[in-house]
């Protein structure tokens, strides 16, 4: 095992829009921008809590979830989600991916006929797995229907105070 | 002084508000103490605290028009301040109040029942010419009578429940076929929210500015006007952002609405503190909507371009004082911004966030008024709104009160629960809005994205993630546990540590 640590040379954080992020290891306390290495640095203290110091500024930091190799990170009261991946487990991810032949979308289906109350997916935003997307009024019930996956919006089937069939897409989800 | 001691019937940031006028006037407070927030920050304001943790009732105390009339009198508080929101436009609790020898804080029992029935105040702002979106003139019987209407009023038109507000209640057609359904589902839902099934049809105006006028009236028929507030950054009927003054005016339409304001006003022989609400269109026509009769949330920005506490007029007001301001006394000036820094969680459709407030930390400028109810160890509690603060913002202008603005945003620091600070952020950087071109439909038509984050900020959280994932996984030394002022340390263990509040 602690041979199989010290290969590691390198680490990527995936955001939940796909967005790749490399660090090498050992994980240095700076980060390059152009040419230039900025310092960074996580700290504490009573009054703010955690913050990250970056360029003379404190930004606040907090870990709402994480399991796994997957972190929900709250930096500047911003939420974004993260899977932590070595280059062998990446390497994994991209052989299933390419299996699959690339199931790149998810869709979003009336899981019972009724009338949309509400449209929260606009085209373009982000999606957590989990986030409601429409409410869906069936059964005198308001009913939140949720995201299958994360990703990004591309498009949005359905407007408020219509009514749906079981099955009718309502959005579409670029993973 | 008449008023010697006030029951505050209410809670939060407003409780505060009201107390720190008090004591200003030299005039004692009762805060009430529940066991939703025992540990309030508003309670510590107080010169008397009632404890009603015992009570429990299924109704917040703040809604128990009996159980505050009692406590007023035990407590021996001759006036009652009812805050905006519970029974603020009960007119059945002020008149409870009166006739109980207790000063109401607020208006007449009549003015709230007259302007707090849509189609009463419809009526009244008829008969004194106030121009008010074409409409039905009462209650709409039946759907045929429905049909007939909105097909003369033109479409789209607004179904709005007679007792309705806060947006609840309505429903916007567009086509005669829709009518039929839609007038029965209007009625419906309006009996189920408010015991009254009774609505009635408007014009539906698109997207229009919401501009609203502060009023003051004494009990000796003075009534004037301190100017308006620009209310239309709000999201499904809820304010989030107002300002004062608003862009869309001059000086002379500022005149004419503000005449309608005070007339619509004197029509109920309006005195205390309320608002009368218009929508403005796009070619400056202007259309009463309705007339708020209590303090509002948003009341600081009027407060900061006229210089003048509203508390303090209501409290004067309800003691039989005459208003010492005419309305050539008033003079606006500079601008002044209200952000609602709310519990929710702006990513995820601004849905609320309970939580306890771990840290926090306000700006301390001079261009900076801070009006909380929230303090470290605060709940924001699900039973109630989610509201943490209202951060209200000065400058001699628009343009350096949205500089001002944009710099205390950014030293808010509130840990515990997400809030809508990624929101302003972003609206204070948006070019429509630096110009002061958005209607109320801005949040829902204007936006791709409800936050804003600086280039780097995602590249920061990744590596704060990497970095976690390290301690977890490859880091075989244990992690030096070191908590003092500055120092470096696991997050790991902060969370835990927070987890524990």
């Amino acid at each position: 095992m602690t041979n199989d640590k010290l290969q590691i040379k390198k680490l990527y954080a995936l955001s939940s829009e796909n967005r790749k992020f490399s660090f090498s290891l050992p994980l240095k306390q700076t980060i390059r921008i152009g040419k230039r290495n900025y310092e960074v640095k996580l700290k504490a203290d009573e009054k703010f809590g955690a913050y990250i110091l970056w360029k003379n500024r404190k930004y606040p930091v907090e870990i709402v979830h994480s399991r796994q190799n997957k972190y929900e990170i709250l930096f500047n009261d911003i939420s974004y989600t993260f899977t932590v991946e070595t280059p062998f487990s990446l390497q994994r991810m991209k052989v299933l991916k390419s299996r699959k032949g690339g199931a790149e979308k998810a869709y979003v289906k009336a899981p019972m006929p009724g009338k949309i109350i509400d449209v929260m997916a606009r085209e373009g935003s982000n999606v957590l797995r989990g986030e409601a997307v429409v409410i869906l009024e069936a059964m005198k019930m308001q009913n939140e229907i949720v995201s299958p996956a994360n990703g990004t919006i591309i498009k949005v089937s359905c407007r408020p105070n219509t009514n749906v069939m079981k099955d009718d897409l309502l959005v579409e989800i670029k993973l | 002084m008449k008023i010697k001691r006030i029951l505050i019937a209410n809670r939060g940031e407003i409780a505060v508000r009201i107390m720190k006028t008090a004591r200003l006037m030299k005039i004692e407070t009762v805060a009430v103490k529940t066991v939703v927030e025992p540990n309030a920050m508003y309670l510590a304001s107080a010169d008397v605290i009632y404890d009603n943790t015992e009570n429990t009732a299924e109704i917040p105390v703040f809604l128990d028009i009996e159980k505050l009339i009692a406590i007023a009198l035990e407590t021996k508080a001759n006036a009652i301040h009812p805050g905006y929101g519970f029974l603020a436009e009960n007119a059945y609790f002020a008149q409870k109040c009166i006739d109980n020898k207790i000063i109401f804080i607020g208006p007449s029992p009549d003015a709230i029942y007259k302007m707090g029935n849509k189609t009463i105040a419809r009526r009244i702002a008829l008969a004194h010419r106030i121009p008010m979106a074409m409409g039905s003139e009462g209650n709409i019987a039946n759907e045929e009578e429905a049909v007939i209407t909105a097909e003369k009023i033109g479409y789209p038109v607004i179904i709005k429940a007679a007792s309705g507000g806060g947006g609840r209640g309505m429903r916007i057609v567009r086509k005669s076929e829709d009518m039929e359904k839609m007038f029965i589902i209007a009625s419906k839902e309006a009996e189920k929210a408010f015991n009254d099934p009774s609505v009635f049809i408007e014009k539906y105006i698109e997207n229009p500015k919401h501009i609203e006028f502060q009023i003051l009236g004494d009990t000796k028929g003075n009534v004037i006007h301190l100017g308006e507030r620009e209310c239309s950054i709000q999201r499904k009927h809820q304010k989030l952002l107002e300002e004062a003054p608003s862009v869309a005016l001059d000086k002379r339409l500022r005149k004419k609405m503000g005449d309608m304001a005070v007339e619509i006003a004197k029509a109920v022989d309006y005195y205390s503190a309320g608002t009368v609400e218009f929508l403005l269109d796009s070619d400056k026509n202007f259309y009463f909507m309705e007339m708020n009769t209590r303090i509002q949330v948003e009341h600081p920005v009027t407060e900061i371009v006229t210089g003048i506490d509203l508390i303090e007029q209501q409290i004067r007001i309800a003691n039989g004082e005459e208003l010492k301001y005419k309305q050539e006394d008033i003079k606006l000036s500079g601008w002044a911004i209200e952000c609602r820094i709310n519990a929710e969680d702006v990513q995820a459709g601004f849905a609320p966030d309970p939580g306890k407030i771990v840290n926090l930390s306000m700006p301390t400028d001079p261009c900076v008024r801070v009006d909380t109810g929230v303090q470290v160890g605060s709940s924001i509690v699900a039973s109630y709104d989610s509201m943490i603060a209202k951060l209200i913002v000065k400058g001699k202008d628009r343009r350096e009160a949205l500089k001002n603005c944009k710099m205390a945003l950014d030293k808010v620091w509130i840990k515990g629960t997400k809030t809508t600070l990624p929101f302003f952020r972003m609206l204070v950087r948006h070019q429509k809005f630096q110009d002061g071109d958005f209607t109320t439909a801005f949040i829902e038509k204007d936006l791709e994205k409800y936050y804003y984050n600086s280039e780097y900020e995602e590249m920061l959280a990744a590596w704060l993630a990497t970095k976690l994932f390290v301690e977890e996984n490859l880091d075989d030394s244990n992690t030096k546990i070191d908590y003092k002022h500055g120092k470096e340390m696991s997050p790991w263990l902060l969370n835990k540590r927070m987890n524990q509040f």
